[in-house]
């Protein structure tokens, strides 16, 4: 149990000033508009969302499960948290198309990529999708806040729930976005600088580097120095091809939107930027961050491995890092460390109660309900949305212990089956809207079948992860392929609008034909006419 | 002419050429280095400060190349956002479209 001194007190507060202030700074940017209750009027530099992408990425749970890795594989663990990576790519392709199409989210994106009945179908689904997701993240990392405190402070779970997210709320629904982002840039500081200090203080504890490596060559445990210390190529709990799997799964998923869960918010960054080149370093730079602070955090993780080598308990070497936090750093600095966790926290919170209000209101008021909304209404439904997420999230929290292992299953399902189609949706220009839809029907059907169904009758072996993403990917494109060709093709019209509009990479050439062949890319001919003349 | 080209018009900018591929390909790799180096720097690893300095090395070429089309390619775009947010405003209202 941890004991507060009035220091402690004093950052605590200090911060929690700081953030409810952002709301109160922000008020009145955040209630000009929609695109500034949603997007900060998109006009941010690139390291404000860059500094969000990386406040946001970093949530409570977070410390748990890269501990969890790292504790188990060593360095190599540092593999499983690479599927930043997917904004490697995506910086450069998918955020840069994403940009240019000024869609406030993904869900409206679609009726700008597609056309016609299937766009509005996918539009609604996914809006409503997106609306529970967010509700559900809220909880999930709600409930996490909840047992740190019990952890700490042996308070009961709920109050850590309801209490943080209620402050947080405060500032979210006072400047929207603005105050997202603005508590975001601070969050991310705060949150970094107690990332470094703590993993200093436990390499410390551990007997610094050297001290590290020594000891772990003295346990012939030198095998977690080494990034790629695999099972084998097919074998054991960390088979390279795993590996190979989550770099391809990572790297190309960068062509696409929504390869990744994170595409969502991060599509909510890319467009709150101020032009497309400060979108694209946003991106980049915010994962970097969060790739490096992953690397930070792992030799922390190390050294507690150093200090308590026989923990069988995952849920117990999963609090290593806290345990670090909570346990060496001198009084006085604990509150700040405390701090630090709430930054954690609240980023996250805050993230997704604009982003899931966002998809509520944009996406199902005023685009089903009430077209003709003003922005006051528009705003104050954000609010009503915010509001209503942030009383859901306490609901999932509560109920969260039944429904985790469904819900990550609901979330691997995602990432299996409808990676391809969310690449192809922007890299070729015949996948259609029905393709689209039929991708996610179809992928919704053959996980439950591959992962449950069939291995329960003996019909088919429980597979390995890397097993069943492979083959829901194979087994998907034979239903959403058929069903692309069989169906017409987007309207030409509609599919020359948004190319001329976002200039797509891939397979464009009967599109890019037609944009030409209507003059409407004549400026490019007239230049090449001009430079060869 | 240079290899790598460094002067854009806005009509050349909007396409996709080997500067963008040289991005796609270096920038996943600068991620993996960097975030190997710094893990192995933290440990004091004489390996891990090379790796860690090859990542950086990674990031200002690539920079370098994608950095003036980016330019370009933004401030055309900024002249059109304007039209296009009002077109999206229009485009994506399904009751006024179809009656």
């Amino acid at each position: 149990m941890v004991t507060f001194a009035f220091l402690d007190w004093f950052w605590l507060i200090l911060f929690l000033i700081l953030m409810v202030g952002c709301g109160v700074l922000f008020y009145r940017l955040g209630k000009r508009s929609e695109s500034d209750f949603f997007l900060a009027g998109r006009g941010l530099p690139w390291w404000l969302p860059a500094s969000s992408v990386y406040a946001t990425h970093t949530a409570t749970d977070t410390p748990m499960w890269v501990t969890g890795v790292i504790y188990r594989y060593g360095l190599t663990g540092l593999w499983y948290t690479f599927f930043s990576a997917w904004c490697a790519i995506s910086a450069f392709v998918s955020t840069r198309i994403f940009r240019r199409s000024v869609a406030y989210t993904q869900a409206e994106w679609n009726t700008i990529r597609f056309g016609g009945l299937g766009a509005e179908m996918l539009r609604g689904w996914i809006a409503g999708w997106q609306v529970f997701m967010n509700m559900f993240i809220l909880g999930w990392v709600g409930i996490a806040m909840g047992k740190i405190c019990y952890l700490a402070f042996g308070w009961p779970t709920w109050i850590g729930l309801v209490s943080f997210s209620s402050i947080c709320a405060i500032y979210v629904l006072a400047a929207g976005y603005w105050g997202v982002v603005m508590a975001d840039f601070q969050q991310g500081i705060i949150a970094f600088s107690v990332i470094i200090i703590v993993s200093i203080w436990g390499v410390i504890a551990a007997g610094g580097p050297d001290g590290i490596v020594t000891k772990l060559a003295g346990m012939g445990e030198s095998w977690r120095l080494d990034p790629f210390a695999f099972s084998g190529w097919f074998e054991g709990d960390f088979p390279a091809i795993w590996f190979v799997t989550m770099l391809v799964i990572a790297i190309l998923g960068g062509f696409g939107m929504g390869t990744s869960i994170d595409w969502y918010p991060e599509a909510q960054r890319i467009q709150s930027n101020k032009t497309v080149r400060d979108a694209s370093y946003s991106i980049w730079w915010g994962a970097l961050l969060v790739i490096a602070r992953n690397s930070i955090w792992a030799i922390a993780i190390l050294g507690f491995y150093v200090l308590f080598p026989n923990i069988e308990q995952t849920s117990e070497y999963e609090l290593g890092w806290f345990r670090i936090g909570f346990e060496y750093l001198p009084t006085g600095m604990v509150g700040f460390f405390f701090a630090a966790i709430l930054a954690i926290h609240l980023s996250t919170i805050s993230t997704h109660l604009n982003l899931g209000a966002v998809y509520a209101t944009r996406d199902l008021y005023k685009h089903y309900f009430k077209p003709g909304a003003s922005e006051k209404e528009v705003i104050w439904f954000g609010r009503i949305a915010t509001l209503v997420l942030l009383l859901g999230s306490f609901f999932y929290g509560l109920m969260m212990e039944e429904i985790t292992s469904w819900l990550i299953f609901a979330l691997w399902l995602m990432a299996a089956g409808i990676w391809l189609p969310n690449i192809l949706q922007v890299v070729w220009w015949r996948f259609n809207a029905w393709g689209y839809l039929s991708s996610w029907i179809a992928n919704l059907g053959l996980s439950w079948l591959v992962v449950w169904i069939l291995p329960e009758f003996d019909i088919l072996p429980k597979l390995l992860d890397y097993q069943q993403f492979w083959l829901l990917m194979v087994l998907g494109a034979m239903v959403y392929i058929p069903v692309t060709l069989l169906t017409k093709p987007e309207n030409m019209d509609h599919l020359v609008k948004y190319y001329v509009m976002s200039r797509p990479i891939g397979w464009w050439g009967p599109v890019k034909k037609e944009a030409e062949r209507r003059g409407l890319l004549s400026q490019i001919a007239g230049l090449k006419q001009g430079e060869q003349e | 002419m240079s290899f790598i080209k460094r002067k854009w018009s806005a009509a050349e900018a909007d396409e996709w050429t080997k500067e963008d591929w040289l991005t796609i390909v270096i920038s996943p790799l600068a991620y993996i280095l960097i975030m190997i180096g710094v893990a192995l720097s933290f440990l004091l690893l004489w390996t891990g400060f090379i790796i860690l300095a090859l990542g950086i090395v990674a990031t200002v070429v690539m920079h370098w190349i994608i950095d003036p089309k980016l330019k370009a390619i933004s401030d055309e775009y900024e002249t059109k956002q304007k039209e296009y947010i009002l077109e999206l405003e229009r485009s994506v209202r399904w009751e006024e479209e179809n009656g």
